[in-house]
């Protein structure tokens, strides 16, 4: 591969008529990176991924691939293949021809291209199904072909929208860990949209977080896992969220609910904050924040306890749910390291 | 849910009635083409008749021969079929795929040329084509014809064309190949089930037409659903040889219907394509 297949998107601005996709988005993708645009429905994350494949203008900013400006280049220019939502296979050629369409085109031999459609079906498990029709596969098959006509071609870029989404849960799951794989033995840049944070969690070296048209946080899944941004970061990553509670902070300590609990802040910190805490960090202890106990959803090894405090339904996730009733009351402590603390107005993390 | 077998008998009553309806005339004229003038206006029918190829070799040899006629049609039918489907496919792949100025009234303009009643342009075509020297002329027909199959093949691949998903025109786009070649690869083969379906409907309208080439053409161009009527004159109408005619100028129509059944392919493109949601 001649190309490293890094990105950078610049001040990127797209509108839709008077609606604006993109807010100025500016993007910085490493050669070889596993890079996962995760983001709720509508944040932008699928019109970037559709910008970087050359379907969509941009009205500002630019496109580079391997310090190259692509912005106003073509979709075939740009040597990037895509794995659509839909797989977008074609019907009316066998899984075969399917993946040595891309080969086709640059007027490889016929030869070497079915060489090539065999070793990329092979590498994704669907090798004896060639002679096969698009309508002839199972949903997991059809998106092994997607992938392998995006592989076949060796591009420097892959960029997939929501590849697993059409997968059941099971399938889902074992893709997954088989595109993790897949990037690491070709070592391509990928790019990858999901709005399932677990997925991107779990696939992704990077991630980046959108929200309404704005890259919200950069960074690894853990980091942005334990330092989340903004209280909409906190509250979109993690199952279930974390929990977010208005509090006050004064002297290292937060008031909820009557409660004063100490958390790892300068002293010199005061004021109205959002006080965030992951389901799994909150504990049952002898004093703490008082909250009654209104459900119990028990997974077998854990629970998810659900709690009114101070008039709000928060999370608990324990494994010692053995001894708690619903209607019982308790009290809940974390441990100050685990405290978010962002700022009450304009949400951002102090 | 298993059908009620007395409902399942009328279904099938009521179906063969139907057929029976539309087949009647056909058989009758079938028959009647076998006949000596003598036997067709034999009454009751005779069932029971010495068939007869002489109706056949008088409408093909003889001094009233429609081969000429048979050949303007085919010329005719062929030319706007050609024509309309060189057009239409594109024309129809832009109206669906392309967004450009003036799109929506090209969509409407398309529309309200199948509202208008074709009699009402009788006489403003004859005073064209009578300006440009177009009647009677092969040309001056397939002109005609064209402005009424064009519009109507152009609307009836729109829909064929709309069937297929943007993204897949995006993934031949990025597969590197470009417009013309995704036409050519992918959208095409994907649409010739709608292609031959429109073929068909334009070959036969323009084959079947009759108003516009009586009035339009003339000794030179005179297509066959005209050139039948030679078989009724004043004083009397040669049932035996209209219906042999007849007979020869439907062949084609139902060897067409026959040939085209099979290639007239539906769903093809079901299950290549799930999901498919676009945010």
């Amino acid at each position: 591969m001649s190309h490293s297949g890094s990105v950078r998107i610049e001040g990127v601005v797209k509108q839709h008529g008077s609606f604006t996709a993109l807010h100025g988005l500016d993007l910085d993708i490493r050669p070889g990176e596993f890079f996962a645009l995760l983001g709720p429905s509508g944040s932008g994350k699928t019109t970037t991924l559709r910008i970087l494949a050359g379907l969509e203008s941009v009205n500002a900013g630019r496109v580079m691939l391997d310090d190259t400006d692509v912005t106003h280049a073509d979709p075939g220019e740009r040597d990037v293949a895509m794995v659509f939502q839909s797989y977008a296979l074609y019907p009316h050629m066998t899984v075969g021809e399917n993946i040595a369409f891309p080969l086709k085109m640059t007027g490889t031999p016929a030869a070497e291209r079915l060489a090539a459609a065999q070793e990329a079906a092979a590498k994704v498990g669907i090798g004896h199904l060639l002679s096969r029709r698009p309508g002839q596969l199972s949903g997991g098959q059809q998106q092994r072909c997607a992938l392998a006509r995006a592989i076949v071609r060796k591009p420097r870029l892959f960029l997939l929208d929501e590849p697993l989404s059409n997968l059941d849960a099971k399938l889902r799951i074992e893709t997954r860990a088989e595109l993790r794989r897949l990037q690491r033995e070709l070592g391509v840049t990928v790019v990858y949209v999901t709005h399932d944070q677990e997925e991107a969690m779990t696939v992704a070296d990077r991630m980046a977080v959108f929200m309404e048209g704005r890259v919200v946080q950069v960074g690894t899944p853990k980091g942005i896992y334990l330092r989340p941004a903004s209280v909409a970061v906190a509250a979109f990553i993690g199952t279930p969220p974390m929990n977010l509670l208005p509090a006050e902070l004064a002297n290292g300590s937060v008031g909820v609910a009557g409660a004063w609990l100490p958390v790892d802040a300068a002293a010199g910190q005061r004021g109205r904050v959002v006080l965030g805490v992951r389901p799994g960090d909150l504990r049952i202890a002898a004093d703490g924040m008082p909250a009654q106990i209104e459900f119990i959803e028990d997974l077998g090894d854990s629970a998810i306890i659900l709690l009114r405090l101070d008039g709000q339904q928060i999370k608990m996730k324990t494994d010692q749910a053995q001894s708690l009733q619903e209607g019982q009351q308790v009290f809940l402590r974390f441990n100050p390291a685990a405290a978010h603390l962002f700022d009450h107005d304009s949400g951002l993390r102090l | 849910m298993k059908r009620h077998p007395v409902r399942h008998a009328l279904l099938w009553l009521m179906a063969g009635l139907l057929l029976a309806v539309w087949a009647f005339p056909v058989l009758w004229a079938l028959l009647t083409s076998f006949k000596s003038e003598r036997d067709v206006l034999a009454y009751p029918p005779v069932w029971r008749f010495a068939p007869t190829l002489d109706n056949y070799r008088e409408v093909l040899f003889g001094g009233s021969s429609i081969l000429p006629n048979l050949w303007s049609s085919l010329v005719v039918s062929f030319s706007t079929t050609l024509l309309t489907m060189l057009f239409a496919v594109p024309a129809a792949y832009a109206l669906a795929r392309l967004n450009y100025p003036g799109k929506r009234a090209s969509g409407f303009y398309v529309l309200a040329t199948q509202m208008l009643p074709p009699m009402g342009l009788i006489i403003p075509y004859y005073l064209v084509l009578q300006k440009i020297g177009g009647l009677d002329s092969y040309s001056g027909l397939t002109a005609i014809y064209l402005s009424f199959s064009l519009p109507f093949a152009i609307w009836l691949m729109v829909s064929y064309f709309e069937d297929i998903p943007f993204e897949m025109e995006e993934a031949a786009l990025l597969d590197r190949a470009g417009r013309m070649r995704t036409l050519w690869y992918i959208i095409l083969p994907q649409v010739r089930g709608g292609i031959a379906v429109t073929t068909i409907f334009v070959f036969l309208n323009a084959w079947n037409e009759f108003l516009f080439a009586v009035v339009l053409g003339g000794n030179k161009v005179r297509p066959v659903t005209v050139a039948m009527f030679n078989f009724i004159s004043v004083e009397q109408t040669q049932w035996a040889r209209l219906a042999a005619g007849a007979m020869l100028a439907m062949a084609p129509v139902i060897l067409i219907g026959l040939f085209a059944q099979r290639h007239i392919v539906k769903g093809l493109t079901v299950g290549a394509v799930k999901g498919g949601g676009r945010r």
